[in-house]
């Protein structure tokens, strides 16, 4: 057992403090002086051709300042990368579902903002619009974008092996359909920025962002601008869960009105806003087959996938990517095909949401996986230990796993949730289910990209500080890595100050997202700690007269081993390093890997994904169904997570819980729903998030496998946490009461019809 | 619009003798023209419990109250629970258990929890859900909120 002094404790937030004061400064609470308010002009309509857009009532409003249309826009669109950019900052031609961003106003007030944009005359001709993906796919269906035949903006086949060689050989084929729906993120922060340019054109914004650097160089992109004019600062972040990835049209338009009118711009959406126009989870639609032998075996599966995209591309093609590995990745399947659809449909667009297609198609496999085992007369653990991933393998689609906890994570649960006794004991309407997941633990290079940088020096005083680009939005990471730092230089975290995401004075990072800033940002922070800690040993072995490889750091002396009394102080060495030496100590460290990408690796299947380490859970839920109601309560859950190393237990449990609860909401409850394109349910009360009065007891289990090239072994876990709660609950309602639900969300009406219709 | 209307309030204890429009919420009095951003808007539909603060000992959600309806009103906001750099046990409890996360929720739900241990010294768990409700968190999945009023509960007997 390794021996670490800080890393492994529970230490609360490093930010707890101020945000439970009152105090930490959110984007929203930034004033300056003369700011001006912007507000955007959205479609009404889902589908439509722009005649003409009339803003000279609204220019003679006093209090106006700025208005703009796609005239004042360079026309270059943008999506995750340039080769699926397909969406403008403010549209010039059409629209393509409720809430396109046509137009922009800067004003004085808020009120004179929207009086404005009611003033704006926008002639239209609207055009007929498509909404469910499958007819979208359909010949003579609407066209969302010209150039795009039957709305299919991505197709995607990947098979190893083959299926029908697998499923000839198969004792028994399963096939059916799974269904999930739009989620929204639900971050209770809502998109805000506040842009400033300066009259040499030096742009400023703050904005709450999980990817700040990428942010800097889609804005250069969107707006034509010099990348180096433009400085992304980001304050406390209220959340994300992968919506605040994306470039915003709304940060784009609050530049281009600060560089119209030399002001300040705030931005900020309303809930509504932000429910009807930022990205959302994808609905998908999977069809699946299975081929297994009797003894369990799996020899074959197949997945055929429908994925609503929405009007605009932002992650979608890489949503599909990772839909196909998490699915291809899971057990050790040698026969494997996945075929996918990414389908545009006129209506709010799909992104990067927490699990970033992992969740729909761990859904489908897992659900399936319980009517395997049914159908076997197996256990549904017994069965998942059978085809579970292990620890140093290459698998059949070419993904490399170095640490693999999977099937500790099924037998720990197990044990945990005292399967085998309440299985025996069955009660009434009461029931159990079981789901396992993998997802990466530190992103992916599959973009050519899986950068983090970091910073740390030592002050003249002897403290430090540490600069990293990393950002936290919540979950915790700049605790972490702190933590991380604090150990190899033998110091209290306390002792480290920090400057982070701020992309005048930071390392670029890719960014908070993909589960990987634990695993990437922490190997750089790692390589720049012991960097600096080689810096302060020479130092302090040329004072002492010894050699540094016999020296011992502690209580911020080093001292020769053996030898405490005779030391120099962390403070000497600084003073000594900055006045007597000129040399201020200072390293740094990067990261952008994995280095040994597959030569299989298929940038466009993910055939091959390239991350750094996998991760692996378990999910098992006790659940209760009132026959009356057909309502779902949860009243039991377990989450096994393999994490390389707990940094921190106490923020590890944090985002396992935070990540099961909204999981649990995914499957029971939360649904954005669209009527002609419109959702109707943008607002809290509608669209129901579980509240404190809904969640079960969690007891998480944190399954350390010490990852080879994890920093201090750790792996990633944010995004895992949801992965496979949903398909744990409903196979736990179909032991319960014998009701499979394939069409999430369980709602009491969808169990109540199962009751009755049995 | 509307003339502005005069009304006094104690906020933290600090009283303000003020001009106000009819239709300034008290969200927006608090945040923009006191300067006391702690308070948070998550929806300003009264459905988050972000805004909440504590109005003559009960909880609102300040963006659904006009400013004028608080004439004569003490308001207890985030930043007045703690004194100088000492936590109020709740502050404290949310701090060490890890209940915060991202933090934009936090000054509604200590707020509320303050509110309910001042009316029920020992509450049910029954009794904290309830209270609770109102208050969304999305980050925490609430487990350790429910630790920290535990503790709170503890640390004020």
């Amino acid at each position: 057992m390794d021996n670490y002094s800080i890393v492994g404790k529970r230490i609360p937030h490093r930010d707890a403090v101020e945000k439970a004061k009152g105090s930490a400064v959110f984007t929203s609470d930034i004033k300056l002086n003369g700011t001006l308010h912007g507000k955007i002009l959205r479609s009404p309509v889902p589908h439509a051709q722009i005649r003409n857009i009339d803003i000279s009532k609204a220019q003679k409003l006093k209090g106006v300042k700025a208005i703009i249309t796609s005239k004042d826009t360079p026309q270059i669109k943008f999506s995750i990368s340039p080769t699926w950019a397909d969406k403008s900052i403010l549209v010039d031609k059409k629209v393509r579902y409720i809430g396109d961003e046509i137009a922009a106003v800067a004003a004085v007030d808020e009120e004179f903002a929207e009086e404005a944009l009611e003033l704006i005359e926008v002639d239209w001709e609207e055009l007929p619009a498509v909404f469910d993906p499958l007819e979208a796919m359909q010949p003579g269906a609407p066209l969302l974008h010209d150039a795009v035949e039957n709305n299919i903006s991505k197709t995607m086949t990947m098979e190893c092996g083959s299926v029908e060689e697998g499923f000839a050989e198969a004792d028994l084929i399963f096939e059916d359909t799974f269904q999930t729906q739009a989620q929204s993120h639900c971050s209770l922060e809502t998109h805000c920025c506040i842009a400033t340019c300066s009259p040499t054109d030096d742009v400023k914004i703050w904005v709450n962002s999980q990817a700040p650097h990428p942010l800097r160089q889609k804005l250069s992109a969107a707006l034509n601008i010099d990348a180096a004019k433009i400085h992304v600062a980001t304050p406390f972040i209220g959340g994300g869960f992968g919506s605040k990835i994306d470039l915003e049209p709304a940060q784009a338009i609050c530049v281009l009105l600060a560089k119209k009118t030399g002001k300040p711009v705030k931005i900020e959406h309303s809930r509504k806003e932000q429910f009807m126009t930022t990205r959302m989870r994808h609905p998908t639609i999977s069809k699946l087959k299975f081929g297994v032998k009797r003894d369990g075996t799996i020899v074959a599966k197949r997945a055929e996938v429908v994925i609503d995209n929405g009007a605009y591309n932002s992650h979608g093609p890489a949503v599909m990517a990772y839909n196909n590995v998490m699915f291809s990745t899971l057990y050790r399947v040698k026969n494997i095909k996945y075929e996918g659809q990414l389908v545009y449909t006129n209506k709010n667009w799909g992104g990067a949401c927490r699990g970033y297609g992992d969740p729909q198609a761990t859904f489908a496999q897992e659900v399936m996986m319980d009517m395997i085992a049914e159908g076997l007369k197996m256990d549904p653990i017994d069965l998942r230990l059978k085809n579970a991933n292990i620890p140093n393998e290459i698998t059949a689609n070419a993904v490399k796993i170095t640490s693999c906890g999977l099937k500790e994570c099924l037998t720990q649960a197990r044990e945990a949730s005292g399967w085998i006794a309440k299985k025996a004991g069955k009660k009434k309407y009461r029931g159990l289910g079981v789901a396992a997941m993998i997802y990466t633990g530190g992103g992916s290079i599959g973009s050519g990209f899986n950068y983090s940088g970091a910073t740390m020096q030592m002050n003249a005083d002897g403290t430090f500080h540490l600069l990293m680009g990393a950002v936290d939005i919540g979950q915790g990471s700049n605790t972490i890595l702190t933590q991380m730092a604090a150990e190899i230089m033998a110091v209290e975290p306390e002792a480290i100050s920090l400057t982070t995401a701020d992309t005048d004075t930071t390392f670029p990072c890719m960014g908070t997202f993909g589960s990987r800033v634990t695993f990437c940002a922490g190997n750089a922070v790692t390589e720049a700690a012991n960097g600096l800690k080689q810096q302060l040993l020479e130092n302090a072995a040329e004072m002492l007269e010894a050699n540094p490889d016999d020296l011992e750091m502690k209580a911020k002396k080093i001292f020769v081993k053996g030898s405490p009394d005779k030391a120099v102080s962390y403070a000497e060495i600084g003073a000594a390093s900055f006045y007597k030496k000129k040399k201020p100590l200072v390293a740094h460290g990067y990261y952008n890997g994995p280095e040994d990408v597959s030569a299989e690796f298929d940038p466009a299947t993910y055939r091959g994904y390239p991350a750094p380490a996998m991760v692996f859970g378990t999910h098992l839920a006790e659940v209760e169904v009132d026959p009356a109601t057909g309502k779902v309560e949860v009243l039991n859950f377990t989450a096994a997570h393999d994490l390389g190393r707990a940094i921190n237990p106490l923020l590890v449990e944090g985002q396992i819980e935070g990540g099961a609860v909204q999981g649990i909401g995914w499957s029971l409850m939360e649904d954005l729903q669209f009527e002609n394109g419109e959702i109707v349910n943008p607002n809290f009360h509608d669209y129901k998030m579980l509240t404190i009065k809904d969640i079960p007891r969690i007891t998480s289990l944190l399954i350390e496998t010490i990852d080879p090239n994890g920093p201090f072994g750790a792996k990633g876990i944010g995004e895992c946490a949801m992965v496979p709660t949903a398909p744990a609950i409903v196979n736990a309602i179909y032991d319960a009461v014998g009701v499979r639900i394939k069409e999430l969300p369980a709602t009491s009406e969808k169990i109540f019809k199962g009751l009755k219709d049995k | 619009m509307g003339s502005k209307h005069r009304i006094q309030i104690t906020v933290n204890q600090e009283e303000y003798d003020l001009l106000v429009h009819p239709d300034r919420t008290l969200l927006d009095l608090l945040r923009y023209d006191l300067g006391l951003t702690g308070t948070k808007e998550g929806c300003d539909e009264g459905d988050c419990g972000a805004c909440t603060v504590i109005v003559n000992g009960k909880v609102v959600t300040s963006c659904l109250i006009l400013a004028v309806e608080v004439d004569g009103a003490a308001i207890t906001t985030i930043e007045g629970l703690h004194q100088g750099d000492e936590l109020h046990p709740i502050q404290q409890a949310f701090v060490d258990s890890g209940a915060v996360q991202c933090g934009f929720c936090t000054p509604g739900m200590i707020l509320t929890t303050k509110a309910l241990l001042d009316e029920i010294p020992d509450p049910s768990e029954e009794d904290i859900k309830h209270y609770l409700e109102g208050n969304l968190c999305r980050c925490t999945g609430y487990t350790k909120i429910l630790d920290a009023v535990n503790i709170a509960i503890q640390q004020l007997k």
